[in-house]
C-alpha cells in the first residue's frame, strides 16, 4: 500500500524535474481578489499559443498563498537550471512579459499546430513577442532575501509557492502522508498523544490549550464512538490564516485530522468550514475524494485496520459557531448557540460522544511534529509557547500578508522587520491582536514577546492570528467601536450580558464619539465592560469588551479628549 | 467522615452543610435545602440553559463567580450564594434586562406574577442606569389562545425548551441573532401553520408578559384573582388544575404544579377547554320527562311525548320536554325503576356504559355497582382509543 503511494510521489517528483519551466500562479482568495484569475488565464493561454503542451516543457501550476498578499497577484517561476524568481503585482500585461522572458524558445514554436483561423491565439502570440522588448518585469522581482521572508520560520507554511493544492501526487512528493504512515505503523495512540504533548503544541484557535492533553482526555474515554473535528470556521475580521492553510495545503489539514483520529480512537471526523470559503471547501472536498481513491481514507487506512471517514459541514455564517459547543450544535443540525462547559467536548461533545475539536493551524502542525519529533518542535519558541504561529498581518504596514513566526518573537520585529514599518509619515500607534476578542498593544509595549501569556498580561490575547497594525491617524475609540459593532452583530442572543451589554457598550461609544459624552460615561463604559466580561456565557461575550478595555487602558486620554472637545465646543468657536 | 452512602457528596452552601447525590447541580442542591438563588431561565423540569446569568454564586478557590445551574456539586465544595459582589452583579444583570424591557408594570397584566418584576423589586432596580433600548416591538395575536408580545420577552428560552423537551412539538425556536434575536415559528409564519398544539405550556413557563392567555388580558390584576384548585375532568390522569377566577368568571387555567402528577404542564383541553362552565346549555340539575313528572304528581299538566324525535327538532328546548327535580327525587326514581326492571326482566336486561373522562376510582365504583349491586356483567366503556 505504502509502496504504491511512495511510487506515486516519486513519479511526480521525477516528472516535475523533467519540466523545463514551471510557472506557479497564486490562486488563493487574496490574490484572486487582486486579479490573479486573469493572470492565470493569460499564462495558460500563452502556453497554448506558443504550442507547448502543458506537461511537456512548461507547466502552469495553481498554488496557494505565498504570504506577501500586499504584492498580489504573485507569480513564481522555477526553471530547470535552478533559477527561481518571485514576481509581485503581475497583471495580464506583465504576465505576457513573464511568458516572453521564461518560456524556452526552441523549435516548438516554429511548428504551429493551432488552427490558423484562431485569431485570439495569433494575437496573443504577437503580444508575447511584443512583450519581449518591454522592461517592466525587473521592477516586480521580489527578492527571497526580503526581511519579510527571511525573518520567518515556516512549518505550517513551508511548502507555500511550490505545492499544487489540488494534486495528491504533489503532496506525496512533498513527504505527504508520511507522518500518518509513521503513526499507523510504529506508534500506539498513547505514544502519539504523548509526542504531541511533549512538543508543547497548544491550540492555535486562540485559547492555547495543550493539544496533547485534549487528545488524551478523549483517548482515555472508554466509549466506542468518538469524533474529531477540524474547526475551520475562522471569522475574526482581518484574519485569514486558516483559509490560506486549507487553500494551499488541504491534504495537510486532513492528515493532521486523521492523526488526531488515530490518537483518540475516533473513526469519523468533520471539517466545519464556513460557507464564505468556497475555494477552501472545494479543495478540501477534492482532497478527501483523491485520498479516498488512493486508500488513504476509508475502511482500511493505508492497508491497516484503522478506519477513518471525514466529512465536510458548511457553516451558515455565524461567527459564534467557531465556539466549540456552538459548532457542535451546528453540526448536529441545531441552532448554533454555545452551551455551558463543563462538560467539555472531550467528555461529551458531538451527539454526546467524546470529541476533539482542533483548529486548522493546530492540525496542520501535527504532521511536521510527527515527522521531525517533539524535541525539534519544542526547540522553537518560548518556555510556555512552543513552535510557530501564523499571523495575518494587516493594517498600516508596508508589507502585509501571511507570516509564520516563532513564538516569542517581539512585536517590534514583526512590525519593523517583517512588516517593513508603517508607510508614509505616520507613526506606529498600536497592534491589535486576537480580532474582536483581543486588545490593542501600544508602542510602549512593542518589545513584548508574542506568546500566549505575555499577550494576556497586556489584556489582549493571542487569538487565532489576526494582527492589525494601526497608525496614529486612527482614533482608538472608533477602532474599538468597529469591533464592538462586530460583536453586536455576531452575538447569538442567548445570554443577557452579551446580547444587551454589547449594545449598551456601543451606545456609550456612539455617544462619546458623537461628542455628547460626559466624563462619567467613561466610568460607566468601564463598568459595563467588566460586567459583560465577567458574566457572559461563552468566550465571545467574555472577550467582547477586550478591544474597549485595552484601549481604555492604554489610550484613555483619547476617550477623555472626546469629552473635553464637547465642553470646549460649548463656547463660541470652541 | 460520617456515613459513606454510595454516590452522595457533601458540600457547604452559605455555611450550611448539605448532602446531595453526585451529579446534582449547585442550584438544585441549594433549592432542595431551602436556599433560594435568583433565577430566570432555569426551570426544574427543563434542560439547563444558563442564559440569564442570575444564579451566579461564589465558589471558594475560583476567581470569578460562576452560574450555579450549570455547576456540578463537588465533594467538599464551599460556596456562597449571597454576597456584596453577587448582589451587585445580579443587580447589574437586572439593570441590563430592564434596559430592554418596558417598565409599564402599572398597567401590565403580568404584574404580581412577573419574575423580572419580582427580582427588580428585590434588588431595588427602579429603572435602568443604562440607556433604554427596546429591541423588539412586535405583538402577535394570531390565535385565540395566547398572544406573543415580543417587547416583554427576555429570551430566557423556557418556551422553546418546554415545546421541544416536554411537548415534543418544537413549534418555536430562536430566530435571528444578538440583540435582534426573537422567538419565532418557522419563517415567522402564523402559529396555526406551525407544529404548535396550543397546549399553552409555553405560556405557563413564561416568566414575563411575553406570552399571555387571551382570556386574561385586561381582566384584572393578578392579586385580585381567586385561585381555585381542582382536578381536570377530561381524562383519568388527574392533572392538578388551578383556575384563576374573578367575579365568578374563569380568566385562565394553569397547572397547580404538583410534580408527582403533571408538574407545570397541561394539555390543550385542560388549559383552554373550560368555557363550557358558563354555557347556557349546560345541565346543572337532574331533569325528568314531563309525562313521568305528571304521572308522579310533580306537575299538573298532562304531557305526551311528541311523535317526532327530539333529534329532528332544531335546537330543542329542554323545558319543553323536561322538568327539573331534586337529586333525592331523581335518585329515588332511578332506584325504583332499576329494581322493577331487575325484578321483571332479570339483571342482564340492564347495561352500564362508563366514560373515559371518569377517574379510575369512579370507573371502579361504577363496575362494582353493576356487578355487585345490579348483578350483571354488562359493563362497558366508551373509550376505544
Amino acid at each position: 500500500m505504502e509502496e504504491k503511494l511512495k511510487a506515486l510521489g516519486e513519479k511526480e517528483l521525477a516528472r516535475q524535474a523533467e519540466v523545463e519551466c514551471r510557472i506557479f500562479c497564486c490562486t488563493s482568495t487574496a490574490c484572486l481578489a487582486s486579479g490573479s484569475g486573469e493572470t492565470l488565464q493569460i499564462l495558460e493561454q500563452g502556453v497554448q499559443a506558443q504550442n507547448y503542451s502543458k506537461d511537456d516543457f512548461t507547466e502552469i501550476v495553481q498554488i496557494g498563498c505565498m504570504g506577501l498578499c500586499s504584492q498580489g497577484p504573485l507569480v513564481r517561476v522555477e526553471t530547470k537550471d535552478q533559477s527561481d524568481f518571485v514576481y509581485g503585482q503581475i497583471d495580464s500585461e506583465l504576465a505576457l512579459q513573464i511568458l516572453a522572458k521564461h518560456l524556452p524558445t526552441n523549435s516548438h514554436s516554429t511548428t504551429l499546430v493551432s488552427k490558423p483561423d484562431d485569431a485570439d491565439l495569433e494575437q496573443l502570440r504577437s503580444n508575447i513577442k511584443a512583450a519581449r522588448k518591454k522592461r517592466g518585469l525587473v521592477h516586480r522581482i521580489i527578492s527571497p532575501d526580503l526581511p519579510f521572508f527571511s525573518n520567518q520560520i515556516r512549518i505550517v507554511l513551508r511548502e507555500t509557492g511550490q505545492l499544487n493544492p489540488e494534486s495528491l501526487p504533489d503532496y506525496l512528493a512533498h513527504n505527504g502522508y508520511k507522518a500518518l504512515y509513521k503513526v499507523l505503523q510504529t506508534m500506539e495512540p498513547e505514544q502519539v498523544c504523548d509526542e504531541i504533548l511533549q512538543s508543547g503544541l497548544r491550540g492555535r484557535g486562540g485559547a492555547g490549550f495543550p493539544t496533547g492533553q485534549k487528545w488524551n482526555f478523549a483517548r482515555e474515554a472508554k466509549v466506542d464512538t468518538k469524533y474529531v473535528i477540524a474547526n475551520c470556521d475562522e471569522g475574526d475580521p482581518g484574519a485569514y490564516m486558516d483559509r490560506t492553510i486549507m487553500e494551499f495545503n488541504p491534504h495537510c489539514v486532513l492528515e493532521g485530522l486523521m492523526i488526531a483520529g488515530y490518537a483518540t480512537g475516533a473513526s469519523s471526523g468533520y471539517l466545519y468550514i464556513r460557507a464564505e470559503y468556497p475555494i477552501a471547501i472545494d479543495r478540501i472536498k477534492k482532497a478527501i475524494r483523491d485520498a479516498r481513491r488512493k486508500g488513504i481514507i476509508g475502511k482500511s487506512v493505508m492497508g491497516t485496520d484503522f478506519i477513518f471517514n471525514p466529512d465536510i459541514r458548511i457553516g451558515a455564517g455565524a461567527f459564534v459557531c467557531g465556539e466549540e459547543t456552538a459548532l457542535i450544535r451546528s453540526i448536529e443540525g441545531m441552532r448554533g448557540m454555545p452551551r455551558m462547559r463543563p462538560p467539555y467536548p472531550s467528555t461529551s461533545g458531538l451527539w454526546g460522544k467524546p470529541t476533539v475539536i482542533n483548529n486548522v493551524e493546530t492540525l496542520a502542525n501535527v504532521p511536521s511534529i510527527i515527522q521531525n519529533g517533539a524535541r525539534w518542535y519544542a526547540s522553537i519558541g518560548t518556555e510556555e509557547s512552543k513552535g510557530t504561529k501564523v499571523f495575518a498581518l494587516t493594517g498600516q504596514l508596508t508589507n502585509t500578508g501571511l507570516i509564520e513566526v516563532p513564538m516569542g518573537i517581539t512585536l517590534r520585529e514583526i512590525v519593523y522587520e517583517i512588516g517593513g514599518g508603517v508607510p508614509g509619515k505616520a507613526e506606529f500607534k498600536a497592534a491589535q491582536t486576537g480580532g474582536p476578542s483581543g486588545g490593542c498593544i501600544p508602542a510602549s509595549h512593542l518589545d513584548t514577546p508574542v506568546d500566549y501569556e505575555s499577550l494576556q498580561e497586556l489584556g489582549s490575547i493571542m487569538g487565532s492570528g489576526g494582527l492589525v497594525i494601526i497608525d496614529d491617524t486612527t482614533s482608538m475609540p472608533e477602532f474599538a467601536r468597529f469591533f464592538m459593532d462586530f460583536c453586536v452583530d455576531e452575538s447569538c442572543g442567548k445570554c443577557v450580558p452579551c446580547r444587551v451589554g454589547t449594545v449598551q457598550i456601543r451606545a456609550l461609544l456612539d455617544k462619546l464619539i458623537a461628542g455628547h459624552g460626559e466624563i462619567e460615561d467613561i466610568d460607566r463604559l468601564e463598568r459595563i465592560c467588566h460586567l459583560v466580561k465577567n458574566t457572559s456565557l461563552c468566550g465571545l461575550g467574555q472577550s467582547a469588551p477586550n478591544p474597549v478595555l485595552s484601549t481604555l487602558r492604554f489610550f484613555r486620554e483619547e476617550y477623555e479628549d472626546l469629552v473635553a472637545t464637547e465642553i470646549a465646543s460649548g463656547g463660541p468657536d470652541g | 467522615m460520617g456515613d459513606m452512602e454510595v454516590g452522595m457528596i457533601t458540600l457547604t452552601i452559605d455555611g450550611k452543610t448539605v448532602r446531595v447525590p453526585s451529579g446534582t447541580s449547585l442550584l438544585d442542591a441549594a433549592l432542595s435545602h431551602e436556599i433560594d438563588i435568583p433565577r430566570l431561565c432555569f426551570h426544574p423540569e427543563l434542560s439547563v440553559s444558563g442564559g440569564c446569568r442570575m444564579c451566579v454564586v461564589e465558589v471558594e478557590g475560583k476567581e470569578q463567580p460562576t452560574v450555579s445551574c450549570g455547576l456540578e456539586c463537588q465533594e467538599g465544595m464551599v460556596t456562597n450564594t449571597n454576597s456584596e459582589q453577587l448582589t451587585k452583579m445580579r443587580k447589574d444583570i437586572i439593570d441590563l434586562f430592564v434596559s430592554d424591557h418596558p417598565l409599564d408594570c402599572v398597567t401590565c397584566d403580568k404584574a404580581g406574577s412577573c419574575l423580572l418584576q419580582k427580582y427588580a423589586y428585590e434588588y431595588g432596580v427602579k429603572e435602568t442606569s443604562f440607556t433604554e433600548i427596546i429591541s423588539r416591538s412586535l405583538l402577535q395575536d394570531d390565535n385565540p389562545f395566547f398572544i406573543r408580545d415580543h417587547k416583554y420577552c427576555i429570551l430566557c428560552g423556557r418556551c422553546v425548551r418546554v415545546c421541544d423537551e416536554i411537548v415534543g412539538a418544537h413549534a418555536i425556536d430562536f430566530a435571528k441573532r444578538g440583540f435582534e434575536a426573537n422567538i419565532a415559528t418557522p419563517f415567522d409564519g402564523p402559529m396555526i401553520d406551525s407544529s404548535c398544539v396550543f397546549c399553552g405550556n409555553c405560556v405557563q413557563v413564561c416568566p414575563t408578559a411575553a406570552l399571555m392567555p387571551v382570556s386574561r388580558i385586561n381582566r384584572g390584576r393578578e392579586w385580585e384573582l381567586e385561585r381555585i384548585s381542582t382536578v381536570c375532568g377530561y381524562c383519568g390522569v388527574g392533572c392538578q388544575i388551578e383556575y384563576a377566577v374573578k367575579d365568578d368568571e374563569i380568566l385562565y387555567a394553569r397547572s397547580a404544579g404538583d410534580p408527582s402528577v403533571n408538574g407545570d404542564f397541561l394539555c390543550t383541553k385542560g388549559r383552554y377547554g373550560w368555557d363550557f362552565v358558563r354555557n347556557d346549555d349546560r345541565l346543572t340539575q337532574p331533569l325528568i320527562r314531563r309525562d313521568l313528572a305528571h304521572e308522579l304528581g310533580i306537575t299538573d299538566e298532562p304531557w305526551e311525548a311528541p311523535t317526532t324525535s327530539p333529534l329532528a327538532v332544531r335546537r330543542p328546548k329542554v323545558d319543553d320536554y323536561f322538568v327539573p327535580v331534586s337529586w333525592e327525587t331523581a335518585i329515588d326514581i332511578v332506584c325504583t325503576r332499576f329494581a322493577e326492571v331487575v325484578e321483571n326482566h332479570g339483571p342482564d336486561a340492564i347495561m352500564g356504559l362508563a366514560s373515559a373522562r371518569c377517574t379510575n376510582e369512579e370507573n371502579y365504583l361504577f363496575q362494582k355497582f353493576f356487578r355487585a349491586g345490579i348483578g350483571t356483567n354488562n359493563v362497558d366503556h366508551c373509550a376505544r382509543l
